[in-house]
């Protein structure tokens, strides 16, 4: 206390001078709901570490082709069954990249391929693995992000309508869904499958027609929540009709939701396709697909463990990268999370 | 008295609400309800949580479809089918303030888009430039500033929320208000900055409100007149000064002796009527009064006959069998 | 040794992405034996975060006892384990929250939720635990007990349900109880109930209780003394008639004035301007500088001495500065005189 009597003047002591607006500044930096997420979505390690992965996945395969010469079905019956091999990590013994088959046979030498590399080795035709990893990669993202995509276009618009008229509309439409997840779910893709011709579409189709079940239920039940908020209350009184509250009052606040379910749809259309293909119902020959090609290498597992080695890895990352991704988003876009 | 050759503004007569809330159980959540509201008057209504007050101000403004009854404003009726434009020119003359600071602004939306909502759905302003002179000015005239209007909800406190959804209300200049208790989320000083806002809105534009609280100091404060609501009916109306200082109505006595005081020695020496038991459920109400099982001074005459919504004094209404002459003459005779 | 309870220059700090947010800022605080003492303030004054640190239940991540000492029967609290801390609390300390339907688990009956600290603390048997509960929900006016004790917490209202949260905390008679906002959730009717409940068990059981509130009407209703706090700090603290009566702090003036009063006169409210500080940046002077009608300069930059006006009543405020010009508290935050 004595210190402080010393240091004050008794100027001090006069009324401070303020101007009125002081009262009502904010400091903080304006910031929007978007900017908000995605501060928080780059502070989350791991869905940092699944974009990343994505965003690499993604670049080879459209870009992985590129770096050979040889097309995804360009047969040759002069090397066939080639083992990986890559130049520079090929002096690395432990990594198996030196075109040394699981018996100790140099391939390579074998079949005169002496100055080729074939970096995943090539399959029972001779075709450059790597070259049909890539596309087949391509081909999986293509069907997984198409059947997302449609999922959630059929998804949100049956989710909207159910949950914004409610009612007798909300009572029928949500007895339909009902069924329709009755209805075990493979037997409709194979018997779909069947119906039509396989192809990436039929998969695609045959995935939709069920997939987009989830999206409609999340879709209605945050409507259902919002038509009760007071903003949107506000907005009725106001006079707005239907169309204004949807598109400004609902869909900016379900965005993340939606966006987070896509999220998860992605990994699990990659997995059906795959395994559709694997139990043989999925891309014809000479397309392949992830799952194709897991399918062709499982027959020669044993002997040739590269043919199933590097597409059944891309599954994995894809499927993990694209978790890891979706549960930060989840983290960085759930409403509840904020105040 | 004056409140006579008023004009009438709003007039509520049997007004009904229920909601069906699973097999053949009915809850009435406002059951005969009548009121009127004069031009450029305050009227309270207050009661507890689950009363039927907020309902009664959302079905008034269309929010909820009545059950019965009707709502007449400056002599039309509010309710039934209507055309887009006349429902369009209702929205723009009575408009709601709501709870919960934190719930009713939309939080993707920029303060100036959420005050311009009235302006652009009803098409207020011919050009860009009007339509942000229009918000400068409502966000002035609740007290906030330019700077503002550009960011979003999530940055402002409770009070200066309230603020901005009243700038939205007024953003169509209406002639009547229903505050669905607008200050109860918030703390007792900025209670009292928003308080003071809309009586200053009142004096300024001529508004009339129906403001609905819990808080019956508040509501006092802010009312010309005030009714208390139980159970989806309202049981007392009077003028607010009568109504605090001469309440007739068991429950508003009750009611009025349970708000604390801030005054230790009055508190210290106050008799409370303190109420036995809790509210029953409004989906099976109790059988003639409805607060009856809760009423110090119960009659047999309670169970089976509801009571007579009557003047017992003049401008002062009361339903309650203490005050029916009729009955009490009756009782005596045999 | 009179004082059970006593804060010492008690800092407590949240992490935030945004920085350091200074919730508390040197309190210091006793509470008597048996005494009752209400922390007034608005949310964000810090009152709640005073008293979760009592009971050490702030989030252990994001928040931290920055520097100062609670000291409960001598012993410092924030040196505790967190084992010892267990056993202290619920027994020794106990605490009601605001909302009863949250604070009851939903799956256990009600006898077993006030068992079980008995059981635990007390290593009582089946049947005296069970007696003991009988016992303490007659206590406090649940008719019926014998029965009511086998029901679940949904079985019961909100005004009862308080009434068994006040019954759990009380069962192993606790020193001091602290009670944070035990009526905000409750109407008004039942709030009176449990107020009378609340007096009643202090002169039954002698139990010290700290009050948590920004309603002054039940201050003025349950407490002796009474804290007020702003900011983070206790800008006054006194006995309740002291506080009331002859409050000297601006702020207890802003806060007395703004209330309506039942029995006087319509008349504008005393509104107090503009918004509580941001504890991110908090003002390096009085806490209350930008909204106090009567600020100096010397208010901006200096943090207020507390000044002893008995030796009960204490306040931080320059205007008590024998330099300051001489204020008179505005008519309506008279108490008395209003009346």
């Amino acid at each position: 206390m004595s210190m402080h009597e010393k240091q004050l003047n008794n100027d001090l002591f006069q009324p401070a001078v303020r101007s009125s607006d002081d009262a009502e500044k904010i400091t903080k930096e304006s910031t929007s709901f978007w900017q908000d997420a995605r501060r928080r979505l780059f502070e989350n390690k791991g869905a940092v570490s699944g974009l990343i992965i994505i965003v690499a996945i993604l670049l080879l395969a459209f870009l992985g082709p590129l770096f050979s010469h040889n097309g995804f079905d360009d047969q040759d019956t002069s090397r066939t069954n080639l083992p990986p091999r890559v130049p520079v990590l090929e002096k690395v013994g432990f990594l198996g990249l030196d075109g040394v088959d699981i018996r100790g046979v140099d391939q390579y030498k074998m079949k005169n391929q002496k100055d080729n590399y074939y970096w995943f080795g090539t399959d029972a035709l001779g075709r450059d693995q790597f070259v049909r990893v890539w596309k087949g990669t391509q081909i999986s993202l293509y069907i997984a992000f198409l059947a997302a995509a449609i999922d959630m276009v059929i998804g949100v618009a049956y989710g909207a309508i159910s949950g914004y008229y409610g009612g007798k509309t909300d009572n029928i439409m949500q007895r339909i869904i009902e069924i329709l997840i009755g209805i075990p779910n493979l037997i409709v893709v194979i018997l779909m499958i069947l119906i039509l011709d396989p192809g990436i579409l039929s998969i695609t189709f045959a995935m939709v027609i069920t997939g987009w079940t989830t999206m409609a239920r999340i879709v209605r039940g945050q409507i259902l929540k919002l038509k009760t908020q007071e903003y949107v209350l506000a907005s009725v009184t106001l006079g707005a009709k239907s169309s204004r509250i949807l598109t400004k009052h609902m869909f900016p606040n379900i965005l993340g939701s939606i966006i987070i379910t896509s999220m998860f749809t992605i990994p699990s259309a990659i997995f059906t396709e795959a395994f559709l293909s694997f139990i043989g119902l999925g891309i014809s020959p000479p397309t392949a697909s992830l799952g194709s090609l897991v399918n062709e290498g499982f027959k020669s597992l044993q002997i040739y463990p590269h043919l199933v080695l590097y597409p059944a890895v891309i599954i994995s990352l894809i499927m993990i990268s694209f978790n890891l991704l979706g549960d930060g988003l989840r983290d960085a876009l759930d409403p509840k999370m904020r105040k | 008295m004056a409140v006579v050759e008023r004009e009438k503004l709003l007039e509520v007569k049997n007004l009904k609400k229920h909601f069906n809330v699973g097999k053949n159980a009915v809850l009435k959540a406002v059951d005969n309800v009548s009121f009127d509201i004069y031009k450029g008057e305050t009227l309270g209504l207050v009661g507890e949580s689950g009363c039927g007050k907020s309902t009664t101000g959302r079905t008034i403004i269309r929010l909820y479809e009545a059950t019965g009854g009707n709502v007449t404003f400056e002599g039309k009726d509010v309710h039934g089918k209507k055309s887009r434009k006349d429902l369009k020119s209702f929205n723009r003359r009575m408009q709601m303030i709501f709870q919960d600071p934190y719930a009713s602004l939309n939080p993707r939306m920029t303060i100036k888009d959420i005050i311009a909502e009235g302006i652009d759905i009803h098409g207020l302003a011919k050009n860009d430039k009007e339509r942000m002179e229009r918000v400068y000015e409502l966000l002035e005239t609740v007290g906030l500033n330019r700077a503002h209007a550009s960011r979003y909800p999530h940055e402002f406190s409770g009070g200066q929320r309230q603020r901005i959804g009243i700038a939205r209300a007024l953003a169509v200049d209406p002639d009547f208000i229903i505050a669905d208790e607008p200050i109860s989320a918030l703390d007792v000083s900025i209670q009292a900055q928003v308080v003071n806002l809309m009586m200053k809105l009142q004096k300024e534009r001529g508004l009339t409100y129906l403001f609905i609280a819990h808080d019956l100091s508040m509501v006092k404060h802010i009312s010309d007149r005030v009714g208390v609501m139980y159970l989806g009916n309202i049981v007392e109306l009077a003028e607010s000064d009568e109504l605090y200082e001469e309440p007739l109505h068991p429950y508003t006595q009750a009611l009025l002796s349970a708000i604390p005081v801030p005054d230790p020695e009055v508190e210290r020496s106050r008799e409370r009527i303190i109420l036995e038991g809790d509210l029953p459920s409004p989906i099976s109400p109790p059988s003639g009064c409805r607060f009856r099982t809760r009423c110090p001074h119960a009659m047999d005459v309670c169970a089976s006959k509801e009571p007579k919504w009557l003047e017992a004094r003049e401008g002062h209404w009361v339903a309650c069998h203490l005050y029916d002459n009729e009955l009490n003459t009756e009782n005596k005779q045999q | 040794m009179k004082n059970i309870l006593e804060l010492n220059n008690v800092n407590v700090s949240f992490h935030t992405f945004a920085g350091e947010v200074k919730a508390v800022r040197g309190v210091n605080l006793h509470l008597e034996k048996g005494e009752s003492l209400a922390i007034v303030g608005e949310s964000g004054s810090g009152k709640s975060v005073t008293s979760k640190s009592i009971m050490r239940l702030l989030p252990e991540k994001t928040s931290e006892i920055k520097e100062g000492e609670i000291l409960f029967e001598g012993r410092d609290l924030t040196k505790l384990s967190n084992r010892e801390m267990e056993k202290i609390r619920g027994s020794e300390i106990s605490m009601i929250f605001q909302d009863p339907m949250t604070s009851l688990n939903p799956t256990m009956t009600v006898g077993k939720q006030i068992m079980e600290g008995l059981r635990k603390h007390q290593n009582l048997s089946k049947n005296e635990a069970k007696e003991r509960a009988i016992n303490l929900l007659k206590l406090v006016g649940i008719p019926n007990p014998e029965l009511r004790i086998n029901e679940y917490p949904h079985q019961f209202s909100g005004g009862m349900r308080q009434r068994v949260v006040i019954a759990i905390a009380l069962a192993c008679n606790p020193k001091v109880l602290i009670a944070d906002e035990p009526t905000t959730a409750l109407d008004v009717t039942i709030q009176a109930q449990i107020l009378d409940l609340m007096r009643d068990l202090q002169q039954k059981t002698g139990t010290a209780i700290i009050l948590i509130t920004h309603d002054l009407g039940v201050v003025a209703n349950l407490s002796q003394r009474v804290a007020v706090m702003y900011g983070g700090t206790i800008v006054e603290t006194g006995t309740t008639d002291e506080v009331f009566y002859n409050p000297k702090h601006p702020y207890t003036w802003g806060l007395l004035s703004s209330m309506p009063k039942l029995n006087s006169a319509d008349k504008e409210l005393m509104a107090i301007p503009g918004t509580p500080p941001n504890l991110l940046n908090p003002p390096k002077g009085c806490p209350f500088a930008a909204r106090c009608p009567y600020a100096m300069q010397v208010c901006v930059d200096n943090m207020p001495d507390v000044t002893d006006v008995t030796s009960t009543h204490k306040t931080a405020c320059w205007l008590l500065d024998e330099r300051a010009p001489q204020v008179e508290p505005p008519e309506a935050a008279l108490v008395g005189g209003a009346r």
